[in-house]
C-alpha cells in the first residue's frame, strides 16, 4: 500500500456483500436507461425506416410554384434534393386502364425515384425520354412484359398512350390492393397528358415539388429561410409529418404533445434511476458510516473520506457500468432480431447488432454523476460522526431513535418491522419514492398502449391476404371457384360472401333499406366475438332466419320478422341475433342483415358468390399466387392485400414489441429494485437480528419482521405511486389521447392491479432470500455477520 | 437438583491447517439457584462454551441437558421457544432493541412469546432495577449502566430457569459493574434461577457459588470461591 486510497479496493473485497447489492443497484439502473433510451432509439429509427419505405424520404412538399422556383429551390444548398411530383387518374376518376385494369399514371422528375423515395426500382432505369416508361412489376407478371416491350394506355374519348417499357418497379400496397397497374413517366411526358399546355406553374398540370433538406436538425428553421427567400405562404407548404414527427422536427401541434409527453417519461426514467441507486448507497449507510467513522479515528480528514468515497463508488462504476450497459444493448438486439423475424420485409435494414450511442451515453453518463452525487452523503453523515461513537462497534445504534415502536395495535414482531421501514425518515423516503416511481412509470408507458391501439388496428382474424371480388359487386363467381381455392395447397382459408345491396325491407310496417350479406361457418364463428343478443348458431343452423348489425337508428330488433322483398319475391326472415359490428360499411340508413347462404338462396334465388376471401399460408410464394391468379381469371378483381397487410402487420408488431417492452422492463426493474432494497435493508439489520433470534425470535417471527418492514416499503410506494402516477397518466393521456381523439380519462385499473400485484408478488422473493441465509446462519454467526 | 449438564462438549472451527479446537470434552453440571462463573483469557472459549449453552452456536459433539432435555435434539422453532421461555441472555453489549423504550425492552421476550405482561411483575422489575423513572426512555437516552440493568430485567421476566451473562460488566465502571452484580446475585436467590457468568474480573468472582476457568478449551473446576482457589 502506497496511498490511502489504495485502501479502495483491500475494502471493497472485504465489504464485497454489501457492494455487491449497491454495485447490482448501478447496474439495474444503467440497464433500465440504456435499455429504454435504446429502445426508444430502435424504435424511432425503425419507424424513420417505415415511414422513408411507406411515405417516402422527403421533408416538405412544395405547391403552387413554378418550374423556374422549383429549379432555384433545388440548387438551394440546404437542399439534399428536390424533384417534382404529380398524378393522374389516382381515384380512378379519368378511367385510364391497361388491358381494362385501372392504371395510375406517376410524371416526376427521376430524383423523385432515386433519392425521395425508398427501392422503388427493381428492375431496369427510371425512364430517360418521353417515351419511356416505367411500370409497376405486377404487370411484368400478370401481363408477361419485359423491358423494351411496348404498353398501351387506354384512355376513354382520348388517344391511347404508348410508352417502350424502360424497367419496373416494386408494387405498392394500393396497386395490388386495388387490382391496378403503376406508371412512371417523365415530368414532360406527364405534362404532354393533359391539355393544359406549356404552363410553368406545377399546379396546373396537378404536380408538387418534394423536397429533402441536407440537415436533418433545425429543419423548421430551414423552413422558415425557404419561405422568406422564396415568398412562400404557410399553406404553399405541407410537411412529412410522419418523417419530421420521428425526427423530432415537427412543428404539428400534435406531435409537439407527444414530445412533451416523451419528454415527461424522459424525466421520469431519470428520476427512477436516480431514485434506485441513492436509496441503495442510502441503505448501506451505517455500515459505511462506521467504517468511515473508523477512518476519522485513525486520522482521515472529512476531505479524504470524500476522496476516499469518490473512489470506490468511481470503482463501482468501472465494473457495474459495463455490465449494465452490456445487458441492455444485448436485450435491445433480441428486440431488433425479433422486429426482423416478425416483419422482415419492413426491418431487414435495421441492424441486429445495432448500437445506440445515446442510450450508451446517456446510462454511463447518469450511471457515474448519479453515484458521485449519491456517495456524497454516507460521507458527509461520516464526517459527522464522533470517532467513539463510529468504533464503538454497534453500527445500528448509529441510527438515531426517535420514537418507540408501537406495540399496542401490532404484535412486536410486525410493530418492529413496521418500525425499521420508517426509523430512518430519509432512507424510507428514498425508497418508497424509489418503489412508487415504478408505479409512476408503469402508469404513465401505460398511456402507450391506449395510445398503440388508437393509431394502429391489428389484422382481424377474417383479414383476407386476397380477395376475388366481382366487378359489379354482383353475385356472379361460380361457387365451384371456391372449391378448387380451398383445395390450393397455397390457400389457407377460403370463404365467400353473396351480397345483395339496398334491398326493400318491410319491418313493423316501416318501409326501410337493408343490404344482405351470407356467411358460411367459418365468418359466424367470428362474428360471435360481436354478438350483442340472440343467437349466431340459430342464424346458421335455421332457415330464413339472420342476424341484424347494430345500427342507433336501427328500426329491427332481435324477435322481429321482417320481410325482404327482391324482384316481386318476399321472403320472411326472423331476426334470431344481433351482433355490434361487422367488417362492411353500409349507407345512412340502411340495414344489414346477415344470414346463411342457404337462407340467402330462399331471398334472392342467387347462389353464386358477390366475393371469395383467401388467407394464404404463411409461406406462400408470388409465384403461387399467380397461380392463383391465372385460376380465377381476368374476368373479377384479384385484389392483393398482402402488401397491406403486411405492414399493418409490420407496425403493430414493432410497436407492440418495445410499448410492451417498455411496461416488461418497468416490471422487471421493479421487481429487482424491491428485492434489492429489503435485501439491502435485512443487511444493515442483521446483527440486530441476531441478537433478536439470541433473545428468543424465532424464524417465523423473524420472516414476520422483514414481511412487515418490506410491506411497509411496498404498501407506502404503491399508494403514493398511485396518487401520483394517477396524476401523470392523466396529464399523458390528456396530452396524447383526448388532444386527438376525445377520450374521456378514466383510471386504468387493469394497469394498476397489474403494478401493485408485481410489487407484492417482489415481497415474497424478496424476503424469501434473506429468511433462508438466516436460516443457514447460527444464532453467534447472525450477531457476528459483517 | 440439577438444571444443566454438559458431558463431552466440543467444538472445532475451520478445518485442517486452520482447525481450531476452541472446546475440549468441556463437561460439567449446574444445581438449581446456582451461581457460577466462568473466567479465563480472552480467545479461551469461555464465550463459545457460553453460546453452545444457550444453543447460539452448534457444538461439534457432546451433550447438553438443561432441565433434562437436549436443545440439539428439538427442532429450530422448538428450540427458540424453549430458550425464550427457559434462558435469560445478557450480553456485554447489551443489545437492547432501539427502537423499543424501557419498559418494551424488559417485556420484550414475553411479546415474542405472544404473552400480555402481568403489569405488577413489570413493575417489580423496573422497581428492583431502579428503572421505573426511565421506564418510557429509549436506550439512546440511557447511561452504560443503566442499559444493562434493562438487559438484566429483560433477562428476568420470563422468570428463565437459568442466565447466561457474557461479560455483563465489560462495558461498565466498578460501582456500575458492582451494581450489576448485586442485582444477578438478588435475582439467583429472590427468584431460585441458574445463573452463569462469564467475566474477566476475578474480583466478581467472590460472591458467586462456583468458578470454573476455561484455558485453551479445557475447562476446569475451580471449586467454590474462585478468588480463593484462584489466590
Amino acid at each position: 500500500m502506497k496511498h490511502y486510497l489504495d485502501l479502495v479496493p483491500i475494502s471493497a473485497k472485504v465489504h464485497r456483500k454489501q457492494n455487491r447489492m449497491s454495485i447490482f443497484c448501478i447496474i439495474l439502473a444503467v440497464f433500465l436507461i440504456t435499455t429504454i433510451f435504446g429502445m426508444a432509439d430502435m424504435f424511432i429509427r425503425s419507424q424513420i425506416i417505415q415511414a422513408k419505405i411507406e411515405n417516402g424520404d422527403f421533408h416538405i412538399t412544395v405547391q403552387g410554384i413554378t418550374d423556374e422556383e422549383a429549379g432555384l429551390i433545388k440548387k438551394r444548398p440546404d437542399v439534399k434534393a428536390a424533384a417534382r411530383y404529380g398524378v393522374l387518374n389516382f381515384n380512378d376518376d379519368k378511367g385510364y386502364t391497361i388491358l381494362d385494369k385501372k392504371s395510375i399514371i406517376v410524371g416526376a422528375d427521376e430524383e423523385f425515384v432515386t433519392q425521395l423515395q425508398m427501392g422503388v426500382i427493381n428492375e431496369g432505369n427510371f425512364p430517360q425520354n418521353d417515351n419511356e416508361a416505367m411500370i409497376t412489376k405486377n404487370a411484368r407478371e400478370n401481363l408477361g412484359l419485359q423491358i423494351g416491350d411496348t404498353v398501351t394506355i387506354k384512355r376513354p374519348g382520348e388517344p391511347e398512350l404508348s410508352y417502350q417499357i424502360s424497367g419496373f418497379c416494386n408494387n405498392t400496397s394500393k396497386i395490388m390492393s386495388e387490382d391496378a397497374y403503376g406508371v412512371f413517366v417523365t415530368t414532360s411526358a406527364f405534362r404532354e397528358i393533359d391539355d393544359i399546355g406549356d404552363s410553368t406553374v406545377l399546379a396546373d398540370h396537378n404536380m408538387v415539388l418534394f423536397v429533402q433538406f441536407t440537415k436533418t436538425y433545425n429543419i423548421q428553421n430551414t423552413i422558415n429561410r425557404l419561405k422568406e427567400d422564396c415568398n412562400l405562404s404557410e399553406e404553399q407548404i405541407s410537411e412529412n409529418t410522419k418523417l419530421l414527427g420521428l425526427l423530432g422536427q415537427s412543428s404539428n401541434s400534435f406531435m409537439m404533445q407527444v414530445y412533451i409527453s416523451a419528454f415527461v417519461l424522459f424525466v421520469l426514467v431519470l428520476t427512477a434511476s436516480i431514485m434506485m441507486i441513492t436509496s441503495s448507497l442510502n441503505s448501506n449507510v451505517a455500515q459505511r458510516t462506521e467504517f468511515f467513522g473508523l477512518m476519522r479515528c485513525v486520522g482521515a480528514t472529512p476531505k479524504q473520506i470524500m476522496k476516499f468515497v469518490r473512489k470506490e463508488a468511481l470503482n463501482w462504476c468501472k465494473f457495474a457500468i459495463p455490465i449494465g450497459i452490456i445487458t441492455g444493448v444485448l436485450i435491445i438486439w433480441i428486440l431488433c432480431a425479433l422486429l426482423r423475424v416478425l416483419s422482415p420485409e419492413f426491418f431487414s435494414a435495421m441492424p441486429i447488432f445495432g448500437i445506440s450511442i445515446p442510450s450508451i451515453a446517456a446510462g454511463s453518463a447518469i450511471g457515474i454523476l448519479t453515484v458521485l452525487l449519491a456517495s456524497c452523503s454516507p460521507a458527509k453523515k461520516a464526517a459527522k460522526v464522533s470517532p467513539l461513537a463510529a468504533v464503538s462497534g454497534n453500527a445500528i445504534n448509529l441510527q438515531p431513535v426517535r420514537t418507540a415502536a408501537n406495540t399496542k395495535f401490532f404484535k412486536v414482531d410486525t410493530a418492529l418491522g413496521i418500525h425499521h421501514a420508517k426509523s430512518s425518515r430519509k432512507n424510507f423516503f428514498l425508497t418508497i419514492t424509489s418503489f412508487s416511481l415504478s408505479v409512476i412509470l408503469f402508469l404513465s408507458f401505460s398511456v402507450a398502449v391506449t395510445f398503440m391501439n388508437h393509431v394502429l388496428t391489428p389484422l382481424r382474424p377474417w383479414t383476407a391476404d386476397i380477395s376475388v371480388i366481382s366487378p359489379d359487386n354482383t353475385c356472379s363467381i361460380d361457387r365451384g371457384l371456391l372449391e378448387n381455392l380451398q383445395e390450393n395447397p397455397a390457400v389457407n382459408h377460403a370463404y365467400g360472401r353473396m351480397f345483395a345491396y339496398d334491398v326493400p325491407l318491410m319491418v313493423n310496417d316501416i318501409d326501410k333499406m337493408t343490404d344482405v350479406i351470407s356467411y358460411e361457418q367459418k365468418q359466424f364463428d367470428w362474428a360471435e366475438e360481436y354478438l350483442l343478443s340472440g343467437s349466431v348458431q340459430a342464424a346458421l343452423d335455421e332457415e330464413n332466419t339472420g342476424l341484424i348489425v347494430y345500427e342507433p337508428q336501427s328500426a329491427v330488433n332481435v324477435g322481429d320478422i321482417v320481410k325482404i322483398d327482391i324482384q316481386g319475391r318476399t321472403t320472411e326472415v326472423k331476426i334470431v341475433g344481433m351482433l355490434s359490428d361487422c367488417p362492411f360499411n353500409n349507407a345512412a340508413d340502411v340495414e344489414t342483415i346477415i344470414c346463411s347462404e342457404n337462407t340467402f338462396q330462399n331471398i334472392t334465388g342467387q347462389s353464386d358468390y358477390t366475393i371469395i376471401d383467401m388467407q394464404l399460408n404463411r409461406n406462400a410464394t408470388d409465384n403461387e399466387v399467380n397461380t392463383i391468379r391465372q385460376m380465377v381469371g381476368t374476368d373479377v378483381t384479384f385484389s392483393d392485400e398482402r402488401m397491406g397487410n403486411e405492414s399493418t402487420r409490420g407496425i403493430y408488431y414493432c410497436m407492440w414489441l418495445f410499448i410492451y417492452g417498455f411496461l416488461a422492463v418497468i416490471a422487471f426493474i421493479t421487481v429487482f429494485n424491491i428485492i434489492n432494497n429489503i435485501s439491502l435493508s435485512v443487511t444493515a439489520r442483521v446483527k440486530q437480528y441476531g441478537a433478536f433470534r439470541a433473545i428468543g425470535l424465532s424464524m417465523k417471527q423473524l420472516t414476520k419482521m422483514i414481511i412487515a418492514e418490506a410491506l411497509t416499503y411496498t404498501i407506502s410506494g404503491a399508494v403514493t405511486g398511485t396518487i401520483l402516477g394517477l396524476i401523470f397518466h392523466k396529464l399523458l393521456f390528456g396530452m396524447i389521447i383526448s388532444y386527438r381523439w376525445g377520450d374521456p380519462w378514466a383510471i386504468p385499473w387493469t394497469e394498476l392491479g397489474i403494478i401493485v400485484l408485481i410489487m407484492l408478488f417482489s415481497i415474497i422473493f424478496a424476503v424469501y432470500r434473506p429468511v433462508k441465509r438466516f436460516q443457514k446462519m447460527s444464532i453467534v454467526e447472525n450477531i457476528s455477520a459483517q | 437438583m440439577e438444571l444443566l449438564k454438559v458431558n463431552n462438549l466440543c467444538k472445532t472451527y475451520g478445518e485442517s491447517e486452520v482447525k481450531v479446537n476452541a472446546l475440549k470434552n468441556v463437561s460439567f453440571s449446574l444445581e438449581k439457584g446456582e451461581f457460577a462463573a466462568i473466567v479465563g483469557e480472552s480467545g479461551s472459549g469461555k464465550s463459545t462454551l457460553l453460546n453452545c449453552i444457550g444453543a447460539l452456536d452448534t457444538p461439534t459433539s457432546g451433550i447438553i441437558l438443561m432441565d433434562g432435555q437436549n436443545l440439539f435434539s428439538m427442532k429450530e422453532e422448538e428450540r427458540t421457544i424453549f430458550r425464550r421461555r427457559n434462558i435469560g441472555f445478557i450480553f456485554q453489549s447489551f443489545q437492547l432493541v432501539s427502537e423499543l423504550n424501557v419498559e418494551q425492552n424488559i417485556m420484550f421476550p414475553l411479546l415474542l412469546d405472544y404473552r400480555k405482561p402481568d403489569p405488577k411483575e413489570v413493575d417489580e422489575i423496573l422497581n428492583l432495577l431502579g428503572l421505573t423513572e426511565r421506564r418510557y426512555h429509549l436506550p439512546s437516552q440511557l447511561s452504560g449502566g443503566q442499559q444493562q440493568r434493562v438487559a438484566i430485567g429483560r433477562a428476568l421476566i420470563t422468570k428463565p430457569k437459568l442466565i447466561l451473562a457474557d461479560e455483563p460488566t465489560g462495558n461498565l465502571d466498578s460501582k456500575n459493574s458492582q451494581d450489576v452484580m448485586d442485582m444477578l446475585i438478588k435475582a439467583s436467590r429472590q427468584y431460585q434461577q441458574t445463573i452463569l457468568l462469564i467475566t474477566h474480573n476475578k474480583d466478581l468472582t467472590v460472591s458467586v457459588d462456583r468458578v470454573f476457568q476455561v484455558s485453551d478449551g479445557v475447562l476446569t473446576d475451580l471449586g467454590g470461591n474462585g478468588n480463593e482457589t484462584l489466590s
